[in-house]
């Protein structure tokens, strides 16, 4: 079956790299409220309705749950994890 | 994007903020950890249901008001080896179409239900369905759903398993936690493939265009309201010490239609 590919806003916060749908995006908010550390907000990119797209990077750092991949409607955000830096000496 | 979906007419047609493309999720992600897409039918019903109807790459059929379950329950029979997924509203399944239900778990039909329940209906302006809440506002109760007038909401899954007995699968999730919701679906297929009977799952579902709720009060009332009325888990399956549980053995003891 033929895919269709969906350009990404692609935002790196905290320990996710958040990818943004705007085609697929309409603006619903479920993952900002859904959002356990609140870093999801408003930007003034919009998506193919017209209304504001959400990105990370307003409140705490993202903790990569992923809750607001599970949580979208309309499969707009997908999470990546940031692997851990294991050279780094703790 | 579960590989079961359509990539080609996405965005998909429903509200922003739906929960029914979130149920379908769940559907869709049981269908790719099952691996079982090309042996799936999907039948939607009538209602806000049926703009699934090009969703997924999945033969599709689109029926009205219930009757999704007896189509799904011909081609079953027709064809035993295919998987047959019936997916409805609460207006489809409770209202209209409750003869199709109450059939199918009193005849251990071997097909699933998935059922949205956002306790209005909503495509056709948001008046009261059987699932709305005690005291809900909406086009027919301006004041608030009376339950002395017009009684209490239907609860699908305990009424499956009650008319159905063992051999039934009821359970009920909720978009707000779409990975037991897609647990729940999944032992559902699986219910069906293994030949053991009816299976059930109804999915509490949003509704901001109708229920005019903002994001936050939309997840207050899936969450905290709609639980409340409608609780969380499952209603049997297999039986309490591990052996599943047949719905000839349903028939044998007499808890059946036998």
């Amino acid at each position: 079956m033929p895919g269709k590919d969906f350009a990404a806003h692609k935002y790196v916060d905290g320990r996710g790299v958040f990818y943004l749908f705007p085609a697929l995006c309409k603006g619903c908010g479920l993952c900002l409220e859904k959002c356990p550390v609140d870093t999801i907000g408003w930007t003034e990119r919009t998506g193919f309705l017209g209304t504001s797209t959400p990105a990370p990077g307003f409140g705490d750092p993202c903790i990569a749950c992923r809750l607001c991949e599970f949580v979208c409607p309309d499969c707009a955000i997908r999470i990546d994890k940031i692997a851990p830096d294991k050279t780094r000496v703790h | 994007m579960p590989r079961s979906w359509a990539t080609e007419n996405k965005p998909h047609r429903f509200c922003p903020g739906c929960g029914h493309p979130l149920a379908l999720k769940a559907l869709g992600e049981a269908v790719d950890d099952l691996d079982i897409q090309g042996r799936v039918i999907f039948g939607c019903d009538i209602g806000c249901s049926l703009l699934a109807w090009d969703f997924f790459n999945l033969d599709s059929v689109q029926t009205h008001h219930g009757r999704t379950i007896p189509v799904m329950v011909g081609m079953k029979r027709a064809r035993p080896g295919l998987i047959c997924v019936a997916y409805m509203g609460d207006g489809g399944g409770y209202a209209i179409g409750a003869q199709h239900l109450v059939s199918a778990a009193l005849r251990h039909e071997q097909i699933t239900v998935l059922l949205a329940n956002n306790s209005i209906y909503a495509m056709t302006g948001g008046q009261m369905a059987p699932t709305t809440l005690p005291g809900q506002k909406t086009e027919t109760t301006p004041f608030g759903r009376d339950p002395e007038k017009t009684g209490r909401p239907t609860r699908g899954p305990e009424m499956a398993r009650l008319l159905g007995g063992e051999g039934v699968y009821a359970a009920r999730g909720t978009v707000a936690n779409v990975r037991q919701l897609k647990n729940y679906v999944k032992k559902a297929l699986r219910h069906q493939m293994e030949g053991r009977g009816f299976s059930f799952v109804e999915a509490l579902s949003t509704c901001p265009t109708n229920w005019r709720t903002g994001a936050a009060e939309t997840w207050e009332w899936v969450e905290k309201k709609m639980p409340a009325e409608f609780p969380l888990g499952e209603f049997g399956g297999d039986a309490p010490d591990g052996r599943a549980s047949r719905p000839e053995s349903v028939l044998r003891e007499g808890g059946g239609e036998g």
